[in-house]
């Protein structure tokens, strides 16, 4: 069994990252790179030079190209101590023309060109465009930068290699004093006298590693991260799997000491800081708050996160499909061709049949009637709230499920065993619940990991007519926002989903049925 | 006591005359005595022997009237009426009173003063006749992949595989990237459901076909040394027939569904389709008064899904030879 599960895991993993990558073939190669400046203001009202350097600013921002001007080019160079600062600035003055540079600016200028044309970039300058012989034209300065599409094969290595990351004590760049890990009982969040144990870095990211907090599931953690990507435009320059994990909805407003000892009512949860450097310096009010760099943080909310409402109505959404329809199906099983049957056939077909919009409507429509609130309000949480999107869930399930069980008792019914039991004298009751039930529940019981995984993801046509602050239209939304690292990030954790709900069917249906055994082969 | 008369001298014909031998005939005695049957005249007397069945048939035969040969007769302009402020968002008793009680004004008007019931069947002619194209091509691919999947072992190894990742890309982006860069038409449309739908079909068939593959009556078959075609064509494809039906009758429903749940999201195709319409009808649906604009493309929809489903789902079941009993 282990054996053959280890094989399907890395087939598992080998088949995420050809979607990965046939994702990636889609959106960055497939796609009209000119359609993410389709709504954008900024792009219309440039002109000359100026628009082509922003389309490939943007360009690099959502992803396509790497893309290094001249200047930038010079500044790293002086960075790194090749040239001096003088020698930078001097450099830096490209003329108007090619033909007009200095002697010494071509000199750096061919540098630059050789440098990265042989790396495989395109080098392109863009002489000023000139409104009258004296004057330079709106946004027609003279420019000079390399481009180039960033490979496939890399897009993917540097993905995959960068989707976990383990903080440690090297990463901040700039002077933290001494690095290093601390453990400590006292949180000095809580002031530093209440128990409560905390690892605290120096020269990490995050600045709690471990820390223990009143919130589900009150042991967090900050070492490892998963970066899916990052949000170009949806949730600009937030990590995919931040966005759906965040709380939402209003600020919990609190007194908190801050580390340097300023008190002040805000939603800042501290156990979150994270190294930004010279942010101190940067801000007053960093200043007053922070005894160091570590001053980033994320604001507490009240709400759930997008997955987080998702998984509770789809969730119970499923308890509730499998609680009513088991029982239901048995029920039209037993009563075959009766009219209950007939009734939950009808339904069934209503279900399978009429486009999934059509009945959400419905439900909405009957609810809006029976005086439940029809949207979804994150200031005002009440319990009625969430009955119409479960319901609206549940009822479409139900109908599956049901039918399903029906067709498979059916089968089983007719079966030469159920024969051969009643021959010998069983009576129906425990036909039907020691023996047809039993196997027509295998391939149901197959579906619970997918349903119960599937609910993270979310619904989208229920979600979005009931105003759900939910994941399931996170997609579309990256979707029509042209939103890349979003798109690429979603794909991979559906992916992953999808793999472990199917394996983890596999593995309950061979635990239920003795029959099934995977380490023998197959047929 | 009477003598009883010979049959020879009561005709008074000779034994000859009165009997002719029969050969023994080896072709006539290997024929079995059964009751003629005919497979798909049973089908549909089994299909009709159900009055349920003629009464969905009517309604099928009225709707395929009202998408495909009612827009033949009907001079449809949905910007006829555009500049006239007074002809939008009619309900139909208030569009009767203001254009006359005509067939075109049962169902009201729309936003831009159309008539809504013109346009939910030229809707309805797209919405179907890309549901019919889809499922065609789709069913042909599918059965054809599906047959030879379930057949070869190396195939399903290849196969298997292909299926495990073109199923984990989310079918809302593929279609959603096909659309944005071959623009929102029809054939783009039916491009972007036939290029993945197939493959869930053919493990569909690939599934039933391993199971009726292996039987005990197609193993001695295959022992008797039936070429493997012989064997699909003849021994399991009539198996299949029924299930095949079914599949159709739930696949060209759930393209419609498909369709109109597409362009619900904004990711549709640009023609004026029954999900175009329920879109663009979804702004009404906010309007007290207006919901009439939403709701009457939304039942048509449904109800047309529900005719196609329940004519496939029961001539499905006509088509499995044991209902023919």
């Amino acid at each position: 069994m282990a054996k053959y599960l280890t094989k399907r895991i890395i087939h598992s993993i080998i088949s995420i990252i050809i979607v990965v990558m046939i994702v990636m073939i889609l959106i960055y190669s497939l796609m009209d790179r000119q359609l993410i400046f389709k709504a954008d203001p900024t792009y219309t009202n440039l002109g000359n030079n100026a628009k082509i350097v922003y389309q490939h600013r943007r360009w690099e921002e959502f992803g396509y190209i790497d893309y290094v001007p001249y200047t930038e080019w010079l500044a790293e160079e002086a960075r790194a101590g090749r040239i001096t600062e003088e020698e930078r600035e001097k450099a830096n003055g490209f003329a108007r023309t090619a033909e007009k540079d200095s002697e010494f600016v071509a000199e750096y200028v061919k540098k630059y060109t050789d440098y990265y044309q042989s790396k495989g970039y395109t080098v392109r300058r863009l002489d000023a465009i000139m409104s009258n012989p004296r004057k330079v034209a709106n946004g027609g300065a003279q420019q000079l930068f390399a481009y180039k599409d960033k490979p496939l094969i890399e897009r993917l290595v540097s993905y995959f290699t960068g989707f976990i990351t383990v903080d440690n004590i090297h990463y901040a760049s700039g002077d933290v004093g001494e690095r290093g890990i601390k453990f400590t009982l006292y949180d000095p969040v809580y002031g530093g006298k209440k128990f409560s144990p905390a690892i605290i870095g120096n020269g990490t990211l995050h600045k709690y590693l471990f820390y223990v907090d009143g919130m589900f599931p009150y042991i967090h953690q900050n070492l490892v991260t998963i970066n899916l990507g990052k949000s170009y435009s949806v949730n600009q320059g937030v990590d995919v799997f931040e966005t759906m994990n965040a709380s939402q909805g209003s600020y919990i407003m609190r007194e908190i000491t801050y580390p340097s000892g300023h008190t002040e009512v805000s939603a800042d949860d501290l156990h979150t800081a994270k190294y930004v450097e010279g942010s101190r310096e940067a801000s007053a009010v960093n200043r007053d708050r922070f005894v160091d760099d570590y001053t980033s943080v994320i604001t507490e909310k009240s709400g759930f996160s997008k997955v987080g409402y998702s998984f509770v109505i789809g969730f119970i959404s499923v308890l509730l499909a499998y609680l009513l329809a088991v029982p239901l199906g048995i029920f039209m099983a037993l009563h075959k061709d009766k009219l209950v049957d007939k009734i939950g056939t009808v339904y069934i077909v209503f279900i399978s049949a009429v486009p999934s919009l059509a009945y959400i409507f419905l439900f909405k429509a009957i609810g809006y009637r029976m005086g439940l609130p029809t949207t979804f309000d994150m200031e005002h949480v009440t319990v009625l709230m969430y009955v119409l999107p479960i319901v609206s869930l549940a009822l479409p399930a139900i109908a599956n499920l049901m039918k399903w069980l029906r067709r498979y008792m059916i089968d089983q019914m007719n079966s030469d065993y159920v024969k051969f039991a009643r021959s010998g004298g069983l009576s129906e009751r425990e036909i039907f619940s020691r023996h047809i039930l039993k196997n027509a529940a295998i391939p149901i019981i197959h579906g619970i990991p997918a349903a119960v995984l599937g609910s993270i993801i979310g619904a989208i046509i229920t979600e979005r007519v009931y105003v759900v602050p939910g994941a399931g239209n996170l997609l579309t939304k990256a979707i029509n926002a042209n939103d890349n690292g979003v798109i690429v990030g979603l794909t991979l954790f559906y992916a992953v989903l999808s793999v472990t709900s199917i394996i983890l069917g596999d593995v309950l249906m061979s635990m239920i049925d003795p029959r099934i055994n995977f380490t023998s082969k197959a047929r | 006591m009477e003598e009883k008369k010979s049959i020879y001298e009561e005709t008074g014909m000779s034994r000859e005359e009165l009997f002719a031998f029969v050969d023994h005939s080896a072709l006539e005695s290997e024929k079995i005595t059964a009751p003629r049957y005919s497979y798909w005249k049973s089908v549909f007397r089994v299909f009709f022997k159900k009055k349920v069945n003629i009464v969905i048939l009517v309604i099928f035969a009225i709707i395929l009237g009202f998408t495909y040969i009612y827009p033949l007769f009907i001079d449809y302009n949905p910007y006829a009426n555009l500049m006239d402020a007074t002809a939008k968002h009619l309900l139909p008793s208030q569009a009767m009173k203001r254009f006359g009680a005509n067939i075109h004004w049962i169902l009201g008007a729309g936003a831009s003063g159309q008539s809504t019931f013109d346009a939910v069947w030229y809707g309805a002619r797209i919405s179907i006749t890309m549901a019919f194209i889809v499922a065609a091509i789709n069913m042909i691919i599918g059965m054809l992949v599906g047959a030879v999947w379930g057949f070869s072992k190396k195939v399903d190894m290849v196969m298997t595989q292909v299926y495990n990742v073109i199923g984990n890309i989310p079918y809302i982006l593929l279609i959603s990237v096909l659309v944005l860069i071959m623009s929102g038409s029809f054939w783009t449309m039916v491009f972007a459901l036939t290029v993945t739908g197939w493959i869930a079909i053919a493990y569909f068939i690939r599934t039933q076909v391993i199971i009726i593959r292996d039987r005990e009556y197609n193993l001695a078959s295959r022992c008797l040394g039936t070429p493997i075609t012989r064997i699909a064509t003849r021994n399991i494809l009539p198996f299949m027939t029924s299930v095949i039906v079914t599949l159709i009758a739930t696949e060209i429903p759930s393209y419609i569904s498909y369709e109109v749940f597409l362009s619900y999201i904004g990711m549709g195709m640009s023609d004026m389709s029954l999900g175009r319409l329920i879109y663009q009808a979804e702004n009404a649906m906010l309007t007290p008064g207006w919901q009439f604009e939403f709701w009457s493309p939304v039942i048509v929809a449904s109800i047309i899904t529900t005719v196609l489903y329940v004519v496939g789902q029961n001539l499905g079941d006509a088509s499995d030879p044991r209902t023919h009993m």
